[in-house]
């Protein structure tokens, strides 16, 4: 056995084969993310929010003959650079024995996974040569779109909204839920307007994002991975580096133009006039600068973007924000500062994983979100629908190859 | 009495009125040096007297001294002199504004020179006929002058210091009498940027000013608004390389969009002067672009980074669409493989180390980063505000093309095509401009876009726009200069070529641009800013049927074989120029060594150019035309043509009086058509044309003459001479009125004036027409100018009996002035024959900037006849005016007769349209 797997299978050496039902794969430029479902009966112990599994006993007027099967979504990451660790989870979870598209023909070596993501085209070929998987490949933003959609409508505490280290629930009408825009932001970012299912348009974006977080702090410090980055970034001092209001106007605000002497007037800036060289910086100032630098941009493109298209909310999803605070802190002032308050940054509990959850649902024959929205009626919005699983991750470090998982049902296929 | 005929001291003095000025006479003591302190004082006696009465010229005491002053600024004398670099140049007044960034100090400065023009008799009368009388035909509340454009690195503040101090800039002009008494150490300099404060203690204490310390962004705004409404061709766009100037309405300039662009990034939305708000900014700007830059790379300044920019290829550090897709296109959303998905974001996958990567790439994914982002938060500002236009500046920008090209992409991608991102010429200088324009009086209010003159002095094509070095004392040190350049083999004669950088592809499949050609010097790119002389004098010539859409030149420049064509003609005629012009001086060493001088100067003029087309505006011939001849003054070269020019008026003169008779024996109509004939024909003597002056060394001017109206086959090329004789001479009864007034345009001197134009000229006075002679106000090569024209009509009145009549009655016989002033009553059967100059001193003409003189006549006039291939085919053959236009030229270049009349060399145009 790998030992490799050995050790980032703690958490998944639960999985037994037969148990996968369903999986669909998101493969971006810096993160693959796979989304799968376990039946209940013989799923992962030891998780304590599990208390309300979810029955499907009361769907039985489904219009569906298939069995419906208790169980869990899961949700799992890992770096696109390691891919053959992900090739080595799938082929680990004996797809071809599990819930895939021909479980009536093990023999057969074709097994389809549904899967988005630019790489989703780039390594079709090695899933094909090595485990003979045939990548399915669904269109990046329509996966997109449908997984924000059905995360939005049918889970309750999907989105929050984050300022001054308070997050917040924020519960949302679905039928007051479009237009939206949705930001994904990914190595860049794509911005969406959503105007109901099915029914976007990406109108803008940006090169500036996750990938130029990490590309640029990999340059400037020694982090080995972008979680560390992120982690140093929690530490560090931006004033450090960016050139403020105050360090033009001798320390004062320029109130005239209602900017404040802590405003960051260039990030970046004070690099230009000290005689300093890279290394006489701390990492943790530099990560901290280029983080502001990146989500301030970000929140104001969104803000204006929405703005232009006269659309009620912003989303920010995508692994950049992982749930960082920080993060999710910066682009909540930025569209809170450009917006002069009137807007408000949201943020989805599943962000990063809004592709995989849309491939997954384009394979429509667990009808998952009927069964959910159904499921949704009956219960009283008071209680949680599904519980979040969020033993193994860590709100600061988001290691990589952290689960987490919801408890959900579907139709067996 | 001296004084009065002289300039008033201060500028932008609106309290200068005519009234002012006459009590002011025995004022001469006003320190104008001290000028904040006399503009605090108020206006009405602000009117000092000019120093100098060495050179001033009499005039009555009563004659409104604006008249003067006015009519001289772009006069004759003054143009001689170098306009820039010149401590010992007459400047008696200044103002001077600065704006000290983190990097570079920009000066703004005003100085006017001495009128020492003379005031001739000529003058005198033309402006009795025209009405012209008081000059004040709209009171001008600003006087001609200059407005001067330096930069300094901020680090080298002792050059800018020492450049302040020779020319004494801080006390109003060097040559100023007053400029040695002691300053009462309370002179205030306007001044912006963040050195403005930092710099305070060091002006005081070299300088002894103090810095009045004005907001940088009403600096800004003001500037640009100034050189938004005052310069014509101020904005342009850059799109791969290429750049294209744009004419703004300034009747429909805002509101618009201002994006500074330095350390951080400021939006601006202006809505009118003085009438702004800071709408939006980023904090990833220039900065952002030199910090991270300098992290990344070794480079110790922005300029090596922008510079290694050019060599880069973002692909090895950004991640494409194409590298997400496996290098296909996301089509679905438009988004082609070379689209930047992520800035920087290749680096996260490889296992490379920052010095794994080149510099040059670094540099590159940077600016495209900063610049795209730019860009595109820019656009959307300008949607949310309902903007037109965005203009950016700051010193991001500098010029360099890439930047701005990346810019503009954006813009354009995110506007999908519906907006475009535009430059300014000046930029850098907009905080400096408006602090000058912060000065209580600072003059510059009322400018109109047509009183002002760029002009690019001889230092222009080795600064190629960056910074000034220490200022030059006087033409010989200047004439050294040009010299050492020689010596040490520094001169630019030609682009320097650089290996072409591999086709980087990025956003939206946008490639390195490249500039016309293949390579592109980034220093190229930057634009020159020339020195701005504000002639208050100039007009808009009135008949001109919609100034707005009027181009002058006939010629597009912008087509890279077009432009080269010309430049390897002007080349090739320096020599000759050279020559002749060393000859006008009585070939001395002094005058040879002037000579090598502007040679040098003037091809270096002319490879700045050909490196960079838009390097000193929109270019057009008549500018090319016009350069060569200011370089000429420049290097004090008078009138380079001016032996030429008497020998052959003498020449012809000779011969006019059995031309005149010939003419007169014959019936009317023959007698239209022999005349037009001869005008064309005697257009052939052009010392312009290379074709003609080989032709010169076969003949004398009557031989040539006679051939070439004997070689006269009609039709012409372009012949509507049988519509201007129905104009004239009516068909059958039907007889139409004679015109009014006639304007001639003329050309050369010689056989083209004497035994063309002014023939002509006899028969439209004959006729009862007013003929008003309209010459170049400066010599320009052969032409003949509006100060020869009363001697060579006085000479030929001395045949002629209608012309004698006619010049006395246009008060052109100066002899004869006083005679006939005093008995014009009783001749006035006469119609007047009169001269007045253009306004200009090149063989071309731009009709949107001509004397208040040539304006003024106009008014009355109801014909034009545009002659010659300056005025009439390089430029103004497309001219709608609105009255009746005759425009003869002969074509005198194989290349302009096939691609304007698809005809040949010495084809002719007789193109009559009349008013519509």
């Amino acid at each position: 056995m790998d030992p490799r797997r050995a050790e980032t299978g703690k958490n998944s050496d639960q999985i037994q084969s037969g148990h996968v039902y369903h999986l669909a794969l998101d493969i971006g430029g810096s993160l693959a993310k796979l989304v799968y479902f376990t039946k209940n009966d013989e799923h992962i112990v030891g998780s304590e929010k599990k208390k309300s599994p979810v029955k499907a006993s009361g769907i039985s007027n489904s219009s569906r003959n298939s069995p419906v099967l208790n169980g869990r979504l899961n949700f799992k990451k890992f770096e696109t650079s390691k891919i053959n660790d992900c090739l080595e989870f799938i082929n680990s979870m004996k797809l071809h024995l599990g819930g895939c598209q021909q479980p009536e023909s093990p023999g057969s070596q074709t097994i389809t996974i549904k899967a988005t993501g630019g790489g989703a085209y780039k390594y079709a070929d090695l899933f094909k040569e090595k485990f003979g998987i045939s990548l399915d490949k669904e269109d990046e933003m329509d996966c997109l779109v449908a997984g924000a959609n059905f995360l939005l409508e049918t889970i309750h505490q999907e989105a929050f909204t984050y300022m001054g280290n308070q997050k917040q629930f924020v519960w949302i009408d679905k039928n007051d839920l479009y237009p939206y825009l949705l930001v994904n932001i990914g190595s860049g970012v794509g911005m969406i307007k959503v105007e109901g299912d099915g029914k976007f348009e990406r109108v803008s974006g940006t090169s500036i994002g996750g990938g130029t977080f990490w590309g640029l702090g990999k340059l400037l410090t020694k982090c080995k991975s972008f979680d560390e980055l992120l982690d140093l970034s929690y530490r560090g001092n931006n004033r450090a580096v960016d050139m403020l209001v105050g360090d033009i106007y001798g320390g004062m605000d320029y109130s005239k133009i209602g900017l404040s002497s802590t405003t960051i007037a260039s990030s970046f800036g004070r690099a230009i006039s000290e005689n300093k060289e890279r290394d006489d910086y701390k990492p943790e100032d530099i990560a901290r600068s280029l983080l502001r630098m990146i989500s301030n941009n970000i929140g104001q493109i969104s803000y204006l973007t929405a703005l232009r298209f006269g659309l009620k909310r912003i989303f920010f999803g995508g692994f950049f924000i992982r749930r960082h605070p920080f993060t999710m802190d910066t682009l909540s002032v930025a569209v809170n500062f450009w917006s002069k308050g009137e807007a408000k940054a949201m943020f989805l509990q599943h962000e990063g994983f809004l592709g995989a959850v849309g491939a997954f649902m384009s394979s429509d024959k667990h009808g998952l979100k009927e069964l959910l929205a159904n499921q949704k009626v009956e219960r009283p919005p008071s209680k949680l629908s599904f519980s979040l699983d969020q033993t193994q991750v860590p709100q600061q470090d988001g290691e990589l190859n952290g689960d987490e998982s919801i408890e959900c049902s579907v139709y067996g296929a | 009495m001296a004084g009065l005929s002289e300039k008033p001291q201060a500028l932008g003095i609106d309290q200068e009125s005519a009234e002012a000025n006459k009590n002011s006479s025995s004022n001469k003591k006003s320190v104008h040096n001290r000028l904040l302190e006399k503009d605090k004082e108020e206006g009405g006696q602000g009117g000092d007297m000019s120093p100098s009465a060495g050179s001033s010229i009499k005039r009555s005491g009563s004659r409104p001294q604006l008249d003067v002053s006015k009519a001289e600024i772009q006069g004759n004398v003054e143009e001689k002199y170098p306009t820039i670099l010149l401590p010992n140049q007459s400047d008696d007044l200044s103002h001077l504004a600065l704006d000290i960034g983190g990097s570079l100090i920009k000066l703004v400065y005003f100085s006017r020179h001495e009128d020492q023009s003379t005031d001739d008799k000529r003058k005198r009368s033309v402006k009795e006929r025209l009405g012209l009388s008081n000059g004040n035909r709209r009171s001008f509340p600003i006087l001609g002058g200059r407005l001067h454009f330096v930069k300094f690195e901020t680090r080298k503040i002792n050059e800018c210091l020492d450049f302040i101090n020779s020319k004494q800039l801080h006390r109003g002009g060097a040559e100023s009498p007053y400029a040695d008494g002691a300053t009462d150490g309370n002179a205030i300099i306007k001044a912006t940027g963040g050195g403005a404060y930092k710099y305070t203690d060091l002006f005081k204490e070299r300088l002894g000013v103090s810095l009045d310390k004005e907001d940088e962004m009403d600096c800004l705004v003001a500037g640009a608004n100034f050189l938004l409404k005052a310069i014509r061709h101020e904005a342009f766009t850059h799109m791969e390389g290429q750049k294209e100037f744009v004419q703004i309405d300034p009747n429909d300039l805002f509101p618009y969009l201002l994006v500074n662009i330095g350390s951080g990034v400021s939006m601006i939305k202006v809505d009118g002067d003085g009438k702004f708000e800071r709408v939006s900014g980023t904090n990833v700007g220039g900065g952002t672009y030199w910090g991270l830059g300098r992290l990344l790379t070794k480079c110790k300044s922005f300029d090596e980074l922008l510079e290694l920019s050019q060599k880069g290829d973002n692909r090895t550090i950004d991640m494409l669409v194409g590298d997400i897709y496996g290098g296909l296109d996301y089509s679905k959303i438009g988004l082609s493989a070379s689209t930047i998905a992520s800035s920087f974001g290749k680096t996260i996958s490889e296992k490379k180390e920052l010095e794994d990567y080149r510099p040059e790439d670094i540099s590159l994914s940077l600016l495209r980063m900063i610049s795209y982002n730019i860009g595109q938060i820019s656009y959307l500002n300008a949607l949310r505000f309902g903007l037109k236009r965005i203009f950016f500046g700051g010193f991001f920008i500098r010029g360099h093309a890439y930047t701005m090209d990346t810019i503009s992409f954006a813009v354009q991608f995110w506007s999908k095509g519906e907006a475009q991102a535009m430059f300014l010429r000046h930029e850098g200088f907009l905080g400096a401009l408006g602090a000058f324009m912060s000065y209580e009086k600072h003059g510059l209010d009322d400018l109109m876009v047509h009183q002002l003159v760029e002009r690019f002095p001889m230092g222009a094509p080795y600064t190629g726009g960056k910074i000034h070095g220490p200022p030059l004392g006087d033409l010989n040190e200047k004439i050294s200069w040009m010299e050492k350049f020689l010596r040490k083999g520094t001169e630019i004669t030609a682009p320097v070529p650089m290996t072409p950088a591999a086709g980087t592809t990025g956003l939206g499949g946008f490639d390195v641009p490249l500039s016309r050609g293949s390579s592109l010097r980034s220093d190229a790119s930057a634009l020159n800013v020339g020195v701005l002389h504000l002639v208050p004098t100039l007009d808009v010539f009135p008949l001109l049927e919609d100034p707005k859409t009027y181009e002058p030149n006939t010629i597009d420049l912008a087509d890279p074989s077009e432009l080269e064509y010309w430049f390897t003609i002007l080349s090739e005629h320096l020599p000759d120029l050279v020559d002749k012009a060393v000859a006008s001086e009585g070939r001395t060493d002094d005058a040879k060594r002037r000579g090598d001088a502007f040679a040098r100067a003037f091809s270096a003029h002319l490879a700045r150019l050909m490196e960079e087309p838009a390097a000193y505006g929109k270019l057009g011939l008549a500018n090319l035309l016009e350069m060569r001849e200011e370089c000429l003054r420049e290097f004090q070269f008078v009138d380079a043509y001016r032996s030429i020019k008497q020998r052959e008026n003498e020449a012809s003169l000779a011969v006019l009086p059995d031309l005149l008779m010939e003419i007169d024996s014959m019936d009317e109509e023959t007698r239209l058509l022999t005349l037009i004939e001869g005008v064309l024909a005697a257009n052939i003597f052009d010392w312009g044309s290379r074709a003609c002056v080989d032709l010169y060394h076969k003949g004398t001017i009557i031989e040539i003459y006679r051939m070439s109206r004997n070689k006269m086959q009609r039709p012409w090329r372009v012949d509507d001479f049988d519509l201007f004789k129905e104009r004239m001479l009516g068909t059958g009864d039907k007889k139409k009125p004679p015109h009014k007034r006639a304007l001639l345009f003329v050309d050369n001197s010689g056989a083209d004036i004497v035994l063309g134009m002014l023939p002509l000229a006899r028969e439209l006075l004959r006729r009862g027409t007013e003929v008003v002679l309209v010459a170049n106000s400066l010599p320009a090569l052969n032409d003949v100018t509006a100060m020869e024209l009363p001697d060579i009509v006085a000479e030929a009145a001395k045949h002629c009996d209608t012309l004698r009549r006619a010049a006395e009655a246009g008060g052109l016989l100066v002899d004869a002035m006083i005679n006939s002033s005093r008995s014009s009553k009783g001749k006035s059967s006469s119609v007047p024959l009169m001269v007045v100059e253009n306004g200009c001193g090149s063989p071309c003409i731009d009709l949107r900037q001509v004397s208040s003189e040539l304006a003024a006549a106009a008014k009355d006039a109801d014909l034009i006849i545009l002659e010659g291939m300056g005025r009439a085919l390089h430029t103004n053959l497309n001219a709608r005016f609105k009255c009746d236009a005759l425009k003869l030229a002969m074509v005198k270049n194989q290349r302009l007769a096939e691609k304007l009349l698809k005809g040949n060399i010495y084809d002719c145009i007789c193109k009559y349209e009349p008013a519509s």
